[in-house]
């Protein structure tokens, strides 16, 4: 007992310390006692743990539009359903004019959450907010649009060339639509209790949670949830263990290596349109020789990974379009005049990837393996990703392993081909410039029924594959931690949707 | 007041420029790395975009990147004047009032912490306490084992298995969030035990000296209870820790970062490695600079402390050399240690430490993977084995140059007192960009961004035992013998101060070596699939829970090098030549402790003003 008198000193300071912080004021908020009151009482509030926290505070023309969408705060005028095909949310109905070059949307019958009626005007202004925005959502990327209101119930909107996409386009979340006095004069966006979602925003705190509750006027019907509470966990473990405790409902997101540790009735997987590829570099290095690239195909062995590195939470690569995309399986085209292989003879290669995503380090350790028994020699470049990318668009190494999600902006499958594999694409990781596929991706972009399109996506993506210049690895499967508790959860191929009228708990 | 400012004006200059150069520094961060602000932003602002020319070029409108540094960095120190620490370059928004809160949060789990590691200081150290206020401390066989351990755990590790035991499988407290003082156990412990063990340890290798001071047998003599001579004890030896513990007030703060991420806090350690990452400057300078303030009130803190508590002695000179009786005596541990540590390398090398195979993931410990396998289905022992080279190799020289550095800065105190409380206030990943922003990436980059901040501790502990060194009647009585000043260093005051410095330099050893692959993911140092072990560690965190072995046996093994270097610090005594302890078999009057004695190979016996104790002779 004697060294109770040795904390004497350490214990004075260490009182002061304590005092020094105004206590309360330094826990976060968990912004579940603010309204728990709200709501008629029926129908239990929702806890969910997502990943990413907001970044730019709800802007909706970023990243944070998707938080917003699959919350069921945010919505646009189209929705995307199962079968990537653009299906009415706000608009009712919509058709085409002047060849594709304007649209005309009739709206429903729709209030936003502060008791205010979707007006035509609203909708055009919010349109043409967002197509004002700097740097411009990514949905718009490359298109001009303005849009007015034709009379109370419709509205046209028109690009400065005919885009057959537009209704997918306006799928995306960045293009919801907000109340007259969500924006203000210096281009930003308040989306607290302005947007037209089952669920309104209705306090946040700073980038660790924010509150939601149920709009009762909702077009779709009253939600059963009488709220959602978000809290934005970036650790895949401590999601996982939230789960496990009860301290949430629903964690989204969770890394493979956590799956095993939860209840088996808990975890849903869902295919999505995210690959996990290897980019090879077709502009300098050792994969210029398109042998060599014939040779890592054939060296690698996508089953491995789909079962060593994801778990079995993934599939084995069939081309870059997935089993989530099920209009795909039926379109496949055979690759054609791809190279023959040649023998490595212990080629020096180096090999990037990221650990933002932990599978993938997994990931490029297997494939390491497999082309160093081809006869490669594999150096591994490991980064979080924003260190690497840098280095990666500058051409630094000559295989790149990244994830891709083929149908994030617009749910348009050309989209990505023409980012990911033309000359002029903005995230070429292949440096791929060749004829063939530019042509065929131009040849895609032209057309506007939904059925051809696809059909000319799948001959750009065999063009693609013809080159050798990405062997798709597996299409991943999203696994998402959902308490038995809770009914009706939407996780969605499209990353888009999570919460909706009928989750419950 | 001159030595609590640390110096006065010159100091009081050079700690300006200091944070003036670690500001611009960071302001010519992306510049200095060539790292393009505008992607990163974009990256931190949607993982998916693509990076099309049109949206940096947005973004670098927005942010005025097209100024230049200098321009920015103006800016934002004119804006600064004015209380407004500008815009996060991320999200858009205030950077004060984030900055403030996460900071909030971050000195609330650190106060935590430091409880926890009072706590754990005071177990370290209450046999040394308990037997040394009765004068028996020769009866004290040195121990250390159990307390390097502790000290060498990673704190990640640490966490995950509390949040995992404690906060999941048992539920008695939350291991998530951040939302009241339940919140604030697991974190405590998980950050504050490592921390207790190094600081206990520290304090408890200055005890004996304490104990052995004339003072302490005049109490014991006048039978003056054992409590009040262990409270003077500790009164005399904390001055030594202050520095130190005002390091760790600060490390704790920013540095805590896999803690914060595992129990989701909101704290400042997180918020400035996203800055760093994202190259969002404002956040990051207004984060570093919060966090330098606190050093330097944390440092006046500490000389306020060590001023209240031995002042009036240390302006007198009249304090006593805090040496051990005699030094610690050499064991057959270490031998033991070794052993078992070469034992398991020795197993592991003629094995394959990078043969995959994904049909033999996560095998538990069997006759064919004695330490089981990892993710990839590698054997454990092979990757622990191979990997120990490199580790230690790094390891070790990292320490060297650390505790040379340290020493030597520690013996100018004015030059480094202000430099140790600016470094150890940069969180290591922003030190690991700015090293390579300077020196670009190299094979040593990621050696010399961990030593660059190591040499602190080292330093500040050098220059806190050298003051109270300095003021002891011994130096006095050398000084009127008529030495010299290089003779009172060669002489005196190096060898008082060399040796706990080292033992401290060996203590840390485990987390520089953790510390070396934490800077992995930035692109420096070890890649996978090396087998370093801090990679080791890391890659296999996630599995933590379904396969404890992975993660357990590199910890364990990490930790048998710490209790190795602690307990081989004694010197090492082989086991056939045995003789009798001293301590039991100590005179009658065995409650009188040996004076403290010069380092027996002293060369000159003539300027020895304390003779040899009789004990030793035996």
């Amino acid at each position: 007992m004697v060294f109770i008198y040795t904390m004497r000193t350490p214990r004075r300071l260490i009182a002061g310390l304590f005092v020094l912080p105004l206590l309360s004021g330094c826990f976060a908020s968990s912004g579940d006692d603010a309204s728990a009151s709200s709501g008629s009482g029926d129908g239990a509030r929702l806890r969910v743990a997502l990943p990413f926290a907001p970044t730019e505070n709800y802007s909706p023309y970023g990243q944070d539009a998707m938080l917003l969408s699959r919350l069921g705060v945010i919505e646009g005028l189209t929705k995307l359903d199962a079968n990537g095909t653009a299906v009415p949310a706000l608009a009712e109905s919509w058709s085409s004019e002047h060849g594709g070059r304007s649209w005309l949307f009739t709206l429903r019958d729709a209030r936003f959450q502060n008791g205010e009626a979707v007006t035509a005007r609203a909708v055009a202004a919010a349109l043409t907010a967002a197509g004002k925005a700097d740097p411009a959502p990514s949905a718009l990327a490359g298109v001009k649009l303005t849009a007015a209101a034709e009379d109370d119930q419709r509205v046209r909107v028109s690009t400065a060339e005919a885009d057959p996409v537009l209704p997918l386009r306006l799928s995306n979340p960045s293009l919801a639509v907000f109340a007259p006095k969500a924006y203000d004069t210096k281009g930003t966006v308040n989306v607290e209790g302005t947007a037209t979602g089952p669920f309104a925003l209705t306090r946040i705190d700073g980038d660790t949670a924010a509150t939601l509750d149920r709009f009762d006027d909702y077009w779709g019907g009253r939600a059963q949830a009488s709220g959602v509470t978000a809290r934005f966990v970036s650790d895949g473990t401590a999601r996982a263990n939230a789960l496990r405790t009860g301290d949430v409902d629903i964690a989204e997101s969770l890394p493979v290596a956590q799956v095993a540790s939860l209840d088996k009735d808990d975890v849903h997987e869902v295919d999505t349109a995210r690959n996990t590829s290897l980019y090879l570099n077709t502009k300098s290095g050792a994969f210029t020789d398109a042998g060599l690239r014939a040779a890592a195909r054939e060296a690698i062995d996508p089953s491995v990974i789909a079962k060593g590195a994801y778990e079995g939470y993934a599939v084995p690569a069939e081309g870059l379009f997935g089993p989530a995309l099920t209009w795909a399986a039926g379109k496949r085209v055979e690759p054609t005049g791809r190279a023959r292989a040649t023998g490595p003879d212990g080629e020096r290669i180096t090999l990037a990837t990221y650990s933002d995503r932990p599978e993938l380090p997994e990931t490029a350790q297997v494939l390491q393996q497999q082309l160093r028994k081809a006869g490669f020699e594999v150096k591994l470049e490991v980064r979080t990703y924003a260190r690497l990318e840098g280095d990666l668009l500058g051409g630094k190494f000559d295989a790149a392993v990244f994830s891709r999600n083929m149908m994030l902006d617009t749910g348009d499958p050309v989209t990505v081909l023409a980012s990911d594999y033309t000359c002029d694409g903005s995230n070429n990781l292949s440096f791929l410039c060749d004829r063939k596929v530019d042509r065929l991706v131009a040849a895609a972009q032209a057309e506007s029924d939904t059925a051809e399109r696809q059909d000319a996506a799948m001959k750009a993506e065999a063009a693609v594959l013809g080159t050798d210049s990405v062997i798709p690895l597996v299409h991943l499967k999203l696994v998402a931690g959902i308490a038995t508790s809770v009914r009706g959860a939407l996780p969605d191929p499209y990353e888009r949707t999570l919460i909706g009228t009928g989750t419950r708990r | 007041m001159r030595s609590l400012a640390g110096g006065g004006a010159p100091a009081l200059l050079w700690r300006t420029v200091l944070v003036a150069a670690l500001v611009c520094g960071i302001g010519l961060l992306p510049w200095l790395s060539r790292t393009d602000p505008a992607l990163t932003v974009l990256r931190a602002r949607s993982a998916d975009r693509d990076p099309d020319p049109e949206t940096l070029r947005a973004i670098r409108d927005d942010l005025g990147l097209h100024d230049g540094p200098l321009a920015l960095l103006g800016r934002w120190l004119g804006g600064l004047l004015h209380g407004d620490a500008g815009t996060s370059w991320v999200s858009g928004s205030q950077v004060l009032p984030g900055v403030v809160q996460a900071l909030g949060a971050s000195l609330l789990l650190m106060a935590g912490a430091l409880a926890v590691a009072a706590g754990t200081a005071a177990a370290v150290c209450a046999r040394t306490l308990r037997l040394g206020a009765r004068g028996r401390l020769g009866a004290r066989r040195p121990g250390g084992t159990a307390t390097a351990v502790l000290a060498a755990l990673p704190e990640f590790l640490v966490a995950a298995v509390l949040a995992s035991v404690i906060g999941v499988q048992l539920g008695w407290l939350p291991a998530l969030g951040w939302y009241g003082p339940q919140w604030m156990v697991l974190p405590s412990l998980a950050l504050g035990l490592p921390a207790g063990a190094v600081l206990g340890r520290m304090l408890d290798d200055l005890l004996p000296g304490a104990f052995g001071e004339p003072w302490a047998m005049a109490a014991a003599a006048r039978g003056v209870p054992s409590r009040s001579v262990a409270r003077q004890a500790v009164r005399r030896c904390v001055p030594g820790l202050l520095p130190n513990l005002a390091l760790f007030v600060v490390g704790l703060t920013g540095g805590s970062v896999t803690v914060e991420q595992i129990f989701d806090i909101p704290g400042l350690g997180r918020l400035t490695l996203q800055a760093a990452l994202a190259q969002d400057l404002p956040v990051l300078q207004t984060g570093t600079l919060a966090l330098v303030l606190l050093a330097a009130t944390a440092g006046l803190l500490s000389r306020l402390a060590a001023r209240l508590l031995i002042g009036p002695a240390l302006r007198d000179g009249a304090l006593q050399s805090l040496h051990r009786p005699r030094p610690p005596a050499p064991r057959t541990l270490p031998l033991l240690y070794g052993g078992l540590l070469a034992a398991v390398i020795g197993f592991g090398l003629p094995r394959d430490p990078l043969a995959l195979d994904t049909l033999a993931r996560l095998h538990a410990p069997s006759s064919a993977h004695p330490f089981g396998t990892d993710a990839l289905g590698r054997d454990v022992l092979a990757r622990i084995s191979h990997g120990a080279l490199t580790t230690l190799g790094t390891a070790l020289a990292v320490s060297a140059a650390a505790l040379v550095a340290g020493l030597l800065l520690g013996l100018l105190p004015r030059v480094s007192g202000p430099l140790v409380d600016t470094l150890s206030a940069v969180p290591p990943v922003l030190a690991g960009l700015l090293v390579t922003g300077a020196m670009g990436s190299g094979p040593w980059t990621p050696a010399f961004a961990v030593a660059v901040v190591a040499w602190c501790p080292l330093a500040a502990h050098t220059s806190s035992l050298l003051r109270q060194e300095r003021a002891t009647t011994h130096l006095t009585a050398t000084r009127a013998l008529g030495a010299g000043r290089w003779y009172l260093l060669r002489h005196e005051l190096l060898p008082a101060v060399a040796p706990p410095v080292a033992r401290h330099a060996l203590l840390r050893l485990p987390g520089i070596a953790l510390s070396l692959a934490a800077l992995g993911f930035l692109g420096l140092g070890a890649q996978p699939p090396s087998p370093d072990w801090g990679l080791l560690l890391a890659e296999n965190q996630p599995y933590a829970e379904r396969a404890p072995w992975a993660v357990l046996f590199p910890a364990a093994v990490l930790a048998l090098l710490g209790a190795l270097a602690v307990t081989a610090a004694g010197g090492v005594r082989l086991p056939r030549r045995r003789t009798r302890p001293v301590g039991p078999a100590a005179p009658p009057a065995d409650r009188v402790v040996p004076a403290p004695r010069r380092q027996p190979d002293h060369p000159d016996a003539l300027l020895t003003p304390v003779p040899a104790s009789q004990t030793e002779e035996r």
